[in-house]
C-alpha cells in the first residue's frame, strides 16, 4: 500500500517547476510517527501452556494486522521484543507469548487490565489465495498460523493444522484449528500424544493422503528448513514465516538481514516464499545482536 | 547520469546521494542500496576493536519530524565486518566508505588501516556519536585531539579520509583542525542527543535513555552547519540530517554540500529514496539550466 502511494506521489515530480512541485509536503501520512509506540490495555489473558499465555490488547488505534504480521511489544523496565499476531478483530489483537528469557518473563507476570506498549502491524503476510492448505507449525511457530487458518476457514478453504512440540501440554490451538474446520494432526517428542518424533516425520504421510496447493510453516528453523525441501520436492510452493533478531522492527537498521541478497525480515518478511530463501543463508546462519554471524 | 556525478576529493559519487553511517548496514543490504535504491555512495556502520551488542531494546522510536536511536554502536568488531560485510558491500560498484568509531588515536588508526587493506574507498571518522561514551561527541568537541586522531590517520593511509562531526559548540574550530590535519572532506552533521518520554508509560522509550535525533528535525540546524563550515573552509563538505526529497537535497548542495547523506528516509520511503532524490535533483538542474552539480554546490552564499 505504502509502495502504490509513493508511486502517487512521484508523480508529482513530472511537475516541470521544481519549485512547485509539492512532493514533499503530498504524503504527510508516511513520517516518521507511525514508529512511535501505541499503548494497549490487556483485556484478556488464557494459558496456552505451562510456558505460553495469550494477551488480548485492545488496540482500536493500530491497523487491523494481516496473518504472519508482527507487532514490536514493549513493556517498560523490562525490553522490547516482536510477537506475531495469533489473531486479530473487532478491535482487539491477540499475542501468544512463550516464556524464552527476562522479557518474555515480565510480560508473563502481567495481569488483565494491564498495558503494554506497541507499534506496527509490521513486515509481510501470508498470500492466501490457493484452496488447500498445509500448515506445520512447531511451539510458539503456532501463533501466526492459527490467525492464517481462521482466515482460510472464513473463506471456506480447507487445511490441515499439524504442530509438533515435546510434551503434549505444549500442543498450541489444536482446539481452535478444529473449531476452524481443519484437521489436526499432532507429534510430540516424548510420545505423549500422536505420533512419537517429530512433526516433519509425519509429513509425508498426509502430503501422500492430501493434496495441497500451498504450505504454510512456522516454527524452529531447522524445522521449517525440512518443510520447505519436503514440500519444493513435490512442487508445492511453501511460505515460511522466519525469525531474526530485531533491533528496529521497521527496515532501518539493518539487523536481520539474510545473506547474501540482503533481504530483511521485519519488512521484506517475516513471510517469504520458500523457494527465495533458498537463496540465502536460512537453516545455516543468523545474527546475535552485534550483527556477528552464528550458527542456526 | 553524468551530471549528477560528483567529485568528493579523489572519489567519485555516481550521484550526489549516499547512504548515511549505521542505516542498513550489512554488507548485502549496503550492496542493496547501491543496486536497487540507486546511492551514489554508501557508508558503514561504524566499527570498534571489539564485537559490541549495543543497547537493549527498544533502541529507535519515532517523534514529531523524526526518529531518536540509541543503537549504541553495535557491529560484530571490525576484523570480522572487513572480512564478511566489506566484500559484499562492494559488490554495489559504487564508493564504500568504512566508518570509525575509535576511543583513542590507536584504535582508530588500527581500523582505519585494516579498511584500506581490506579494499575500502575510504574512511569516515565518526568523531560525533551522541550516546555513547568515550566515542564521538566527546572527541568531536576537542579539536587538538580531533586534529590528532586526522593527523595520524592521514598520515598511515592512501585513501580518502572524512570526519563526521556533530552540532558541538566547538564545530568550526573541530572542522578547521580536521582540515589542517589534511581531512579530504567534512560530514554535518550526526545525530543531535535527545531523549523521548512516552506519556502513557510516563518513563523514558529508550532502554539508554539518551539517544540521537535525526531526521527532518535537524535538517535546518544541518544546514546552518554545512554553510557556515563553507564559508571558512576549502575541503569538500557532506550534507546530513533529514534529507527526505530532492528538495532537503538541494538545500543543502545550495548551502556548500557537494553531497548529502540519507539515513532516517529509509524507514519512510524505502531503498528507492535514493534514486528519487537524484532523478529530483537532475530535473531541478535542467529546469534551471545547469549543467552539472558542480555548479550549485554553495551557491547561496554571497
Ligand atoms: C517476527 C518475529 C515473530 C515472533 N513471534 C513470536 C510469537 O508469536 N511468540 C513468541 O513467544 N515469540 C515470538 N518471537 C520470538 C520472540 O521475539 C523472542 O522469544 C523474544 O524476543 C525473547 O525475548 P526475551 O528477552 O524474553 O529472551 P532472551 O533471553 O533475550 O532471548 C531468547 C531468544 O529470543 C531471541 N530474541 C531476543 N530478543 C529478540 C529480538 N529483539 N528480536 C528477535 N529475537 C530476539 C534471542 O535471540 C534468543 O534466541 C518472534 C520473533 C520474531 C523475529
Ligand atoms: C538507526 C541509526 C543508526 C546510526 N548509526 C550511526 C553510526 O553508527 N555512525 C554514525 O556516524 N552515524 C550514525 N547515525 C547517524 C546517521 O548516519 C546520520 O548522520 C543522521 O541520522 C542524520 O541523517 P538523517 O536525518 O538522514 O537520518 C545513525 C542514525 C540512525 C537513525
Ligand atoms: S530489525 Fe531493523 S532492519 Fe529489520
Amino acid at each position: 500500500m505504502e509502495e502504490k502511494n509513493l508511486e502517487k506521489s512521484s508523480n508529482h515530480l513530472i511537475h516541470p517547476d521544481p519549485v512547485l512541485n509539492p512532493e514533499s509536503s503530498g504524503d504527510s501520512k508516511f513520517t516518521h510517527e507511525k514508529f512511535v509506540f501505541k499503548p494497549a490495555k490487556i483485556e484478556k489473558i488464557t494459558v496456552e501452556s505451562p510456558k505460553v499465555k495469550s494477551f488480548y490488547l485492545k488496540a482500536n488505534s493500530l491497523d487491523l494486522p494481516l496473518p504472519g504480521q508482527f507487532l514490536m511489544v514493549w513493556l517498560p523496565g523490562a525490553g522490547e521484543v516482536p510477537m506475531s499476531v495469533s489473531d486479530a478483530g473487532g478491535g482487539s489483537i491477540r499475542i501468544t507469548v512463550a516464556r524464552t528469557g527476562s522479557t518474555t518473563e515480565q510480560i508473563h507476570k502481567l495481569e488483565e487490565k494491564g498495558t503494554l506498549f506497541v507499534r506496527g502491524p509490521f513486515g509481510s503476510n501470508f498470500k492466501l489465495d490457493a484452496n488447500s492448505y498445509l500448515l506445520v507449525g512447531g511451539g510458539y511457530g503456532a501463533a501466526p498460523l492459527i490467525y492464517a487458518s481462521k482466515v482460510l476457514s472464513r473463506a471456506g478453504k480447507k487445511g490441515v493444522y499439524a504442530v509438533g512440540a515435546e510434551d503434549s501440554s505444549e500442543l498450541l490451538f489444536t482446539h481452535e484449528a478444529r473449531k476452524h474446520g481443519l484437521e489436526v494432526y499432532v507429534a510430540t517428542e516424548n510420545g505423549s500424544l500422536g505420533h512419537r518424533g517429530l512433526v516433519t516425520d509425519i509429513m509425508n504421510d498426509f502430503l501422500r493422503r492430501f493434496k495441497f496447493d500451498s504450505i504454510l510453516t512456522c516454527g524452529p528453523e531447522r524445522m521449517m528448513y525440512k518443510v520447505l525441501r519436503q514440500g519444493l520436492k513435490l512442487g508445492i510452493p511453501v511460505q515460511v514465516s522466519l525469525e531474526r533478531y530485531m533491533k528496529c522492527g521497521f527496515g532501518i537498521c539493518g539487523s536481520c538481514v539474510l545473506d547474501p541478497i540482503g533481504a530483511r525480515v521485519c519488512i521484506d518478511g517475516p513471510v517469504f516464499d520458500g523457494k527465495l530463501l533458498l537463496k540465502t543463508d536460512f537453516g545455516k546462519w543468523k545474527r546475535d545482536p552485534s550483527g556477528m554471524r552464528v550458527r542456526v | 547520469m553524468p551530471k549528477l556525478t560528483v567529485k568528493i576529493g579523489s572519489l567519485k559519487f555516481s550521484n550526489p546521494t549516499e547512504l548515511a553511517s549505521g542505516i542498513l548496514c550489512n554488507g548485502a543490504l549496503l550492496r542493496r542500496t547501491a543496486t536497487e535504491g540507486g546511492a551514489g555512495a554508501v557508508v558503514t556502520k561504524s566499527l570498534t576493536n571489539e564485537r559490541r551488542e549495543g543497547y537493549p531494546n527498544p533502541t529507535i522510536v519515532g517523534v514529531r519530524a523524526g526518529l531518536i536511536n540509541a543503537i549504541g554502536l553495535s557491529n560484530p568488531g571490525y576484523a570480522e565486518f572487513l572480512r564478511h560485510e566489506l566484500p559484499l558491500a562492494r559488490e554495489g560498484k559504487v564508493c564504500v566508505m568504512v566508518s570509525v568509531a575509535g576511543s583513542d588515536v590507536g584504535e582508530f588508526l588500527r581500523i582505519s588501516s585494516a579498511a584500506e587493506d581490506s579494499g575500502a574507498d575510504g574512511v569516515e571518522l565518526n568523531l560525533s556519536c551522541p550516546h555513547v561514551k568515550k566515542r564521538g561527541l566527546e572527541m568531536g568537541s576537542d579539536p587538538e585531539l580531533v586534529h590528532e586522531v586526522v593527523k595520524e590517520v592521514k598520515g598511515a593511509l592512501k585513501i580518502p579520509v572524512h570526519a563526521k562531526f556533530g552540532l558541538t559548540d566547538r564545530l568550526t574550530d573541530a572542522a578547521l583542525k580536521a582540515e589542517g590535519a589534511g581531512a579530504d572532506a567534512i560530514v554535518a552533521i550526526n545525530t543531535i542527543k535527545a531523549t523521548a518520554i512516552d506519556i502513557h508509560a510516563r518513563k523514558p522509550v529508550l532502554s539508554n535513555i539518551y539517544g540521537g535525533l535525526s531526521g527532518p528535525a535537524i535538517h535546518s540546524i544541518a544546514v546552518r552547519c554545512v554553510y557556515e563550515l563553507y564559508e571558512i573552509l576549502s575541503i569538500p563538505l557532506i550534507g546530513s540530517g533529514g534529507v527526505e526529497d530532492w528538495q532537503t537535497a538541494v538545500e543543502f548542495l545550495l548551502a556548500g554540500a557537494r553531497a548529502v547523506q540519507i539515513g532516517s528516509a529509509v524507514a519512510i520511503k524505502e531503498l528507492n529514496v535514493f534514486n528519487k532524490v537524484a532523478r529530483g535533483i537532475e530535473r531541478y538542474l535542467d529546469t534551471c539550466g545547469f549543467k552539472s552539480v558542480e555548479e550549485i554546490v554553495g551557491c547561496a552564499h554571497g
